[in-house]
């Protein structure tokens, strides 16, 4: 007897797509990290490019683009905004996209002054350009901030982009979910944190681990004009509060 | 009158039979004179001697992150299913700071609409207050709200006696517990002993901003536009720590979350703080208190102004948890002292 053969469902899935820059791939790798939720998010997208785990290349649109890295050179320019014309939505991932993150740091330097430091004599063979957050040079259409990016919150980001929803990153500082989970606040340990001052959104994530904000989220949209009461009260060295700043947040100043 | 008596050698035996019952969760240290209530299984882990933990008990009655329903929206009319998950508690050696916390949040919360979450977790939950006999730190003003003595919301209540504890007896559930456990009943000198603890508290214990608490809701009434409040803001980080650890703060915001099959999901309420800038930010961005000293000033009047137009109740329990926290030294007491100086 002839079975009539079940059509097999082939709603296509979204073609998603993974792209790097100026990073330390850290967090692509915390995607190979998914562990069991892995197989819960192929099972909903289609990867056709992700050069840490897959060698497989795509010539079509995308449906969805993940950027880590910021922009650091020409060639990175041109390359992000091809890839911007074959993508319907473009998510930023990791400080280094979302804020510059450590990259920033560069931005503290005359630029070929560091350009010299790191190649040598010879550095005008190397392009070498400020460093960009990927909004400063294509459009971007969510955030995902964090080094590394906080798990739970880029499949939040990827349902949202999935179902055409926006996301708010958080824009409130970590101690609201730090005292959430009632960690000892790391001022009463004695420690410079950076958590009043970063945008929330990663769970407390380092205090929860026994270590302080490094705001690798980025500033929150207005952080407190005036933090001499805090300076006082702990008796810190404002110095000490905006050179840690300088670790992710430099790009905030903007690229000339 | 019904009162009890535990020897202090015999709390071990208590928590561990009541361990047997229930969860039972106690202040535990943790460290750079912090505490939080957590679970024990011993009197051992417990800090008898704490100042107020880091979070008051009322995350047991509202959790931080509480799942309200789940969602199915695979087929044309959605459908939702309520969600409440709740296991028996016992909480051991709350101040009497935070019985007045609970109170407050059970007339908050009993008002209509009711919510069921909170009114069915508190059932689940056996209180056993345990008496300050002296002050914990500078920060609380307990006397001033007239908090330091017990005041019910209890179902059993300790007193420390030296040697041992005196229990009051406040229900039914906590009269089968001590029966059950086969607690003495306390003597005439055990009662005598307690007066003696209560009435030394009176000279420890007194209103600690020298202000009458009669007058703050008039000094209130005036102190609208008061510069006070635009200090406040000059130092306030926006962080929500102060709301966060307060005890009678219960603010929440409310979200759906949906799985990664596109179809199924559910609506979560987190806590929320009206210190934050998005809290009182609406459609369209207009914020209703944009600057932080009107954010602040918020806060003070939900603790002494309007509870007190509504539940006839002061908010503030005089924990001196917001105190404690701030880490831009916005002080309460010396909040309310500036306020009702210059409404003179």
């Amino acid at each position: 007897m002839k079975t009539e053969k079940q059509p097999v469902k082939t709603a296509a899935k979204p073609k998603v797509a993974f792209f790097d820059f100026a990073c330390c791939e850290g967090c692509q790798l915390q995607i190979t990290n998914f562990g069991e939720l892995l197989l819960d998010v192929l099972g909903a997208v289609d990867v056709v490019e992700f050069r840490e785990a897959i060698s497989e290349k795509w010539d079509g649109d995308y449906d969805v683009v993940f950027i880590e890295g910021s922009i650091g050179d020409h060639h990175a320019e041109e390359r992000l905004k091809k890839i911007r014309a074959r993508a319907k939505v473009l998510i930023a991932y990791g400080s280094c996209a979302t804020t510059g993150g450590v990259n920033g740091m560069k931005n503290s330097f005359e630029l070929d002054e560091i350009r010299q430091s790191v190649y040598g004599k010879d550095y005008k063979l190397f392009d070498s350009t400020p460093t960009k957050r990927v909004d400063q040079v294509v459009k971007v259409d969510y955030y995902i901030n964090g080094c590394p990016i906080y798990i739970p919150e880029l499949v939040e980001v990827l349902k949202c982009a999935l179902r055409g929803l926006p996301y708010s990153v958080p824009d409130n500082p970590v101690c609201a979910e730090c005292k959430l989970n009632e960690n000892v606040c790391m001022y009463e340990r004695g420690l410079a944190c950076l958590g009043p001052w970063t945008k929330a959104g990663c769970n407390s994530w380092c205090v929860n681990n026994g270590n302080i904000c490094y705001g690798c989220r980025g500033e929150v949209t207005n952080p407190a004009k005036n933090a001499n009461d805090v300076i006082g009260k702990y008796n810190l060295k404002p110095e000490l509060i905006k050179a840690k700043f300088d670790m992710y947040n430099k790009c905030k100043e903007g690229v000339k | 009158m019904n009162y009890h008596i535990l020897k202090k050698t015999e709390l071990d035996g208590f928590v561990k039979k009541l361990a047997k019952t229930m969860k039972v969760c106690a202040p535990v240290a943790k460290g750079h004179n912090n505490f939080a209530f957590e679970e024990v299984t011993s009197a051992g882990e417990i800090a008898l001697s704490y100042i107020p933990t880091i979070l008051p008990p009322k995350k047991y009655f509202m959790p931080p992150r509480e799942k309200m329903l789940d969602f199915d929206i695979s087929e044309g009319k959605p459908k939702d299913t309520a969600s409440f998950d709740s296991e028996k508690i016992a909480l051991f050696g709350v101040h009497t700071c935070d019985l007045a916390g609970i109170q407050c949040l059970n007339m908050v919360f009993s008002e209509k609409p009711r919510d069921y979450n909170y009114i069915l977790r508190k059932e689940n939950v056996f209180i056993i207050g345990l008496e300050c006999n002296g002050y914990c730190d500078t920060h609380a003003s307990c006397a001033l709200v007239g908090n330091h003595y017990p005041n019910g919301g209890y179902d059993l209540f300790f007193t420390d006696l030296g040697e041992k504890f005196i229990i009051h007896v406040g229900t039914q559930k906590g009269e089968e517990l001590v029966e059950g456990m086969g607690l003495e009943k306390a003597s005439p000198a055990d009662l005598s002993a307690l007066d003696k603890v209560r009435e030394g508290k009176k000279k420890t214990f007194q209103n600690e901003i020298g202000v009458d608490p009669k007058s703050l809701p008039a000094i209130f009434a005036k102190g609208v536009d008061s510069k006070v409040w635009t200090d406040l803001g000059a130092k306030c980080v926006s962080c929500g720590n102060c709301t966060n650890v307060c005890p009678t703060c219960y603010c929440f915001d409310m979200a759906d979350t949906i799985n990664l099959d596109l179809k199924t999901g559910s609506r979560n309420r987190t806590w929320d703080s009206c210190q934050f800038e998005t809290f009182a930010t609406v459609a369209g961005g207009e914020n209703f208190r944009e600057e932080r000293g009107a954010r602040q000033r918020h806060r003070f009047y939900r603790k002494f102004k309007y509870p007190l137009d509504k539940f006839y109740r002061a908010f503030c329990t005089g924990c001196g948890r917001c105190t404690r926290t701030c880490m831009a030294k916005i002080n309460l007491k010396d909040t309310l002292r500036a306020l009702a100086a210059e409404s003179k």
